[in-house]
């Protein structure tokens, strides 16, 4: 599966990287990334799960071959 | 120019709504005009030049730009049904914005004013708890801080649920 991130997630992952293990759904891949990383773990709570054609909730089924974009809270304006 | 249709979606235009590219209001306000509205009202989001008492030497903006100007879109569309505006329009830039730039801009028409007023807060509001854009904040000092501007959460519990002023 492929991870993007943004802003200040950057701080803690590479922006893009390939993630290994089997994780089916946004729950079981914040898990993942938070036993990853401790230090973002708060940030990831506070983060939305998206695929290229729009956002996500834990109710979709995450494929392998999905590209996941993990989108902090915005702050823009 | 005066445009006939009823909103402006994103995706249907020429310019999309997020990039790098410069804004300038002034012509963005010339697309603003229908002889069905009577009041125009533009916000232009500035770059100012301290926050939190450091001072700010500019903003650096990253966006996910294909989900930003969907999600943009959508907000312009409930605002022009639940307003019946008659223009709606806005655009956010990406990358580097200097201090007294243009970083976003919101356009809103409509036969009166208390319309346009209404509906310009609700799209400026949602912009910036909704869209996928970041600032961050580079400082005289040579520090520089991702923003953190959308706190809902810790309210709400749900990063995708909101608290709106409007």
């Amino acid at each position: 599966m492929r991870i993007h991130v943004y802003a200040a997630l950057k701080q803690h992952f590479e922006p893009e990287f390939e993630l290994k293990e089997p994780v089916h759904n946004t729950d079981e891949l914040k898990a993942c990334l938070q036993e990853k990383n401790a230090e973002a773990a708060e940030l990831l709570n506070s983060c939305r799960f998206a695929v290229e054609e729009g956002f996500i909730d834990n109710a979709f089924k995450l494929k392998d071959n999905d590209t996941v974009i993990i989108i902090p809270p915005s702050s823009g304006g | 120019m005066i445009r006939s249709s009823s909103y402006r979606p994103a995706a249907e235009d020429n310019f999309p709504s997020v990039s790098a590219a410069a804004l300038d209001i002034a012509d963005l306000l010339k697309e603003a005009h229908h002889p069905g509205a009577g009041a125009v009202v533009l916000f232009s989001g500035e770059v100012r030049d301290n926050n939190r008492g450091r001072e700010v030497a500019w903003l650096e903006y990253e966006a996910h730009a294909p989900l930003a100007s969907k999600t943009i879109a959508a907000i312009l569309k409930a605002a022009t049904e639940k307003w019946q505006l008659k223009i709606a329009i806005a655009r956010h830039r990406t990358g580097k914005v200097a201090v007294g730039e243009t970083a976003v801009v919101v356009i809103t028409a409509s036969a009166h004013r208390s319309e346009a007023y209404a509906a310009n807060r609700y799209i400026i509001d949602r912009i910036k708890h909704e869209a996928p854009i970041w600032k961050c904040e580079y400082f005289t000092d040579g520090a520089h801080e991702w923003g953190n501007n959308c706190h809902c959460q810790t309210v709400t519990g749900d990063p995708a649920k909101h608290i709106y002023e409007v």
